[in-house]
């Protein structure tokens, strides 16, 4: 009993990591631009539909497909940047957003031409048997996860408190208006940001592709929907709540899976979110709604 | 709309459910192009073929019902009594709702669950998860 | 018409309930990813009335209307006092809850030696109110717009009278709504059941149509198009979703020349189109400029 309960806590904290790289991404978009990326998903799984592709046909190795699906999100990520968020700026959030919708249907369907099989293989991110420790067993690729989400987030870190361009980032985050003031070119900021959150992602796609060994066609909006749960969960705008919501997520699924089976593992998540929302507790509603 | 008046007044009177319900399978093969497939429908009733049904095809994709129209075809008479043939056109892989629309000695509908990938239909076997990752 | 013509143009109706559920909740200033859930509750419940306790289609129909707005305040209560994002998250989660359950709903009845009923994953499948009364598709068309003709009408009524006016106040400034006197609580919740209601009535007219409703119907996919639909066909007026609908699957669907590339010459259309006009085609300025000149 004790032994599914630390196995299912592993399962659920190396799902967690994935879920708080896609968190993370969608918050530096939000905390920055005040403005929810629908296309956040979708980007990424072009990113890996390209590697996909690269892999099908050149069998690259496995470093050259984690650029190639970095390169792919930050393309379609600056895709919908110019033509999603640069032209609302100042305008509307809802109109940024059905757009960013509208090109989360455009980066689907041009994916699904390319690809059109709903499962493709992806080269695993490590061949061999699972680390047996006692009782539990821990894949490598489990291991290999946790240490790049710490690994991105670490950068993360040194890049928004060591940086002037993490400076500028914080500075807008506080109070765009005050920034533009003080003579940060926030646009370009935005441009910035943006190529960043989008290589995040790409990486977290490139990991879950390859430890899942598979990419479909639903990776789009599954990432859209576990980043946006995640983001919302650990408190929105918030980049540490960010990767806490990601971890609360993947263990909440884990252990709900195990004692009421797949179905209650999505609903006791929904639950817990809206159940902390119809609550507001003071930590999750810092950031105003737009 | 003096005839959906008259419908809606039609529609007051109380309802009788059809007895022994027709069933239905798929065969159905990649035709080379795509995403075209001829397939064979199996017309089922009571246990025994069912010939002599005007049946048209039409499909929907689950998720999103309304946003794809697929052109509805007449099914021809296939080789044995009771089997059918039609050619579909749908507008990608993935699971579709294929609806069988009877006339003839029977009227109803017939919905089978098949996914489409690039060599035929297989029938949809739903177990519990829900169908993302 | 050919039955082709037809199922496009039924669809385009069905579609309207929904696009005009998401409107009128856009209306009132706020954001909802769910209105599918209702749009659900109204399929089930309706389905339910029909095919296994023999109900006629309009009783059906009320009661399911009935349902579908309790549903919402059920999700409206407790989400009351959410703006923004955090309201569109919550409709979002309460919206596959939703679903979720429609998954595990197993209930059926035996009738003439059948089993009819929701069956989880499987579906519900055998509503076949329109073969039992011999409802021709193009019959049941009319029975559609009929239906959306009504709805049209009242939202035509409701713009032109005090209560569009108090709506449109309390969307675009919920702040000088209260300081006005106006009891905001109460007009949100009422929106928010009016919509779910709408939606379920939506519902029920597709389950009747398509005689069979399944989970996957419902989810997020319809719930994101009905308020892309309603942005883009316009917030001016409620010909607006209208407009948005026919547009992706009247226009681009119909003309089968881009078969296959529908999604991305719609999508890059829309985003090219929220530039310049960010509250859609027929927008306040729009409506505004069309009454001016026809009047």
């Amino acid at each position: 009993m004790l032994a599914d309960l630390m196995q299912n806590t592993l399962d659920g904290l190396a799902a967690g990591a994935s879920y708080a790289l896609l968190a993370v991404g969608f918050t530096l978009i939000f905390g920055v631009l005040r403005r929810v990326n629908l296309s956040y998903g979708p980007a990424i799984m072009f990113g890996a539909y390209c590697a996909t592709w690269t892999y099908l046909n050149f069998q690259a190795g496995l470093l050259v497909l984690g650029i190639i699906t970095v390169a792919g999100a930050v393309l379609a990520g600056a895709y919908v940047e110019r033509l999603c968020f640069a032209p609302h700026r100042q305008g509307s959030a809802i109109a940024a957003m059905v757009a960013s919708f509208a090109l989360w249907m455009q980066l689907e369907e041009a994916a699904t031409l390319a690809l059109p099989k709903h499962l493709y293989a992806f080269p695993a991110l490590y061949e061999g048997a699972p680390l047996a420790l006692g009782a539990f067993s821990l894949r490598i690729e489990t291991l290999l996860l946790f240490a790049a989400a710490i690994a991105i987030c670490t950068l993360l870190y040194w890049i928004l408190y060591r940086s002037r361009f993490g400076l500028a980032v914080r500075a807008i985050i506080d109070s765009p208006a005050a920034a533009q003031l003080a003579g940060i070119n926030v646009p370009w900021v935005f441009v910035r940001v943006f190529a960043l959150a989008s290589a995040i992602g790409g990486l977290a796609g490139y990991l879950i592709a390859a430890s899942q060994e598979q990419v479909t066609p639903m990776l789009g909006m599954w990432s859209t929907l576990k980043g946006l749960l995640a983001m919302m969960l650990g408190g929105l705008g918030s980049l540490p709540g960010a990767v806490a919501g990601g971890l609360v997520l993947g263990l909440v699924e884990a252990h709900s899976q195990w004692f009421f089976g797949p179905q209650a593992r999505d609903l006791i998540a929904y639950l817990l979110l809206f159940v902390l929302l119809a609550l507001r507790p003071g930590w999750m509603t810092t950031r105003s709604a737009y | 709309m003096a005839k959906a008046a008259f419908l809606l007044i039609l529609a007051l009177l109380p309802g009788h459910a059809l007895a022994q319900r027709p069933q239905a399978e798929l065969a159905c093969r990649h035709a080379g192009t795509d995403f075209v497939y001829d397939c064979v429908i199996r017309l089922k009733r009571a246990g025994q073929p069912l010939a002599g049904a005007d049946i048209l095809v039409g499909a929907d994709m689950p998720s999103m019902p309304m946003a794809h129209n697929v052109k509805p075809v007449k099914a021809k008479r296939g080789q044995a009594p009771g089997e059918y043939q039609a050619r579909l056109d749908l507008e990608m892989q993935g699971e579709w709702a294929v609806k069988l629309r009877l006339s003839g000695p029977l009227r109803d509908q017939i919905v089978v669950n098949y996914v489409f990938d690039e060599r035929g239909a297989q029938p949809v076997i739903r177990s519990g998860r829900s169908p993302r990752k | 018409m050919d039955d082709y013509a037809i199922g496009v143009l039924t669809n385009i109706g069905l579609f309207s309930f929904v696009a005009l559920s998401a409107y009128v909740l856009l209306i009132a200033g706020e954001m909802s990813f769910g209105q599918q859930a209702f749009f659900g509750v109204g399929a089930y419940s309706g389905g339910i009335l029909t095919a296994m306790y023999g109900l006629p289609l309009p009783l059906a129909a009320l009661a399911a209307m009935m349902l579908g707005g309790l549903a919402a305040l059920l999700v409206g209560l407790p989400t009351l006092r959410l703006r923004g994002l955090y309201f569109a998250m919550a409709t979002l989660a309460a919206a596959e809850m939703a679903r979720i359950l429609f998954e595990l709903l197993h209930f059926q009845r035996e009738i003439g030696g059948e089993l009819v009923g929701p069956d989880g994953t499987q579906g519900f499948r055998g509503i076949r109110w329109v073969f039992e009364r011999g409802v021709e598709p193009l019959d049941y068309l009319l029975i559609v717009y009929a239906m959306l003709a009504l709805v049209l009408a009242l939202f035509l009524w409701v713009e032109r009278s005090k209560l569009g006016a108090t709506l449109r106040t309390l969307g675009e400034d919920p702040e000088l709504a209260a300081s006005l006197g106006l009891d905001v609580d109460r007009l949100k919740l009422g929106v928010t059941a009016a919509a779910g209601a709408l939606a379920a009535l939506g519902g029920v007219l597709y389950a009747h149509h398509n005689t069979y409703v399944e989970p996957r119907n419902f989810d997020i996919m319809l719930g994101v198009h009905s308020l892309a639909y309603a942005l883009i066909g316009g917030l001016g007026t409620a010909f607006g979703p209208l407009l948005g609908v026919m547009a992706d699957i009247g226009v681009l669907e119909a003309s089968q020349v881009l078969s296959g590339y529908r999604m991305i010459a719609f999508g890059g259309l829309v985003a090219v189109l929220l530039i310049f006009r960010p509250r859609g085609l027929l927008d306040e300025q729009v409506v505004h400029w069309l009454k001016r000149r026809f009047s």
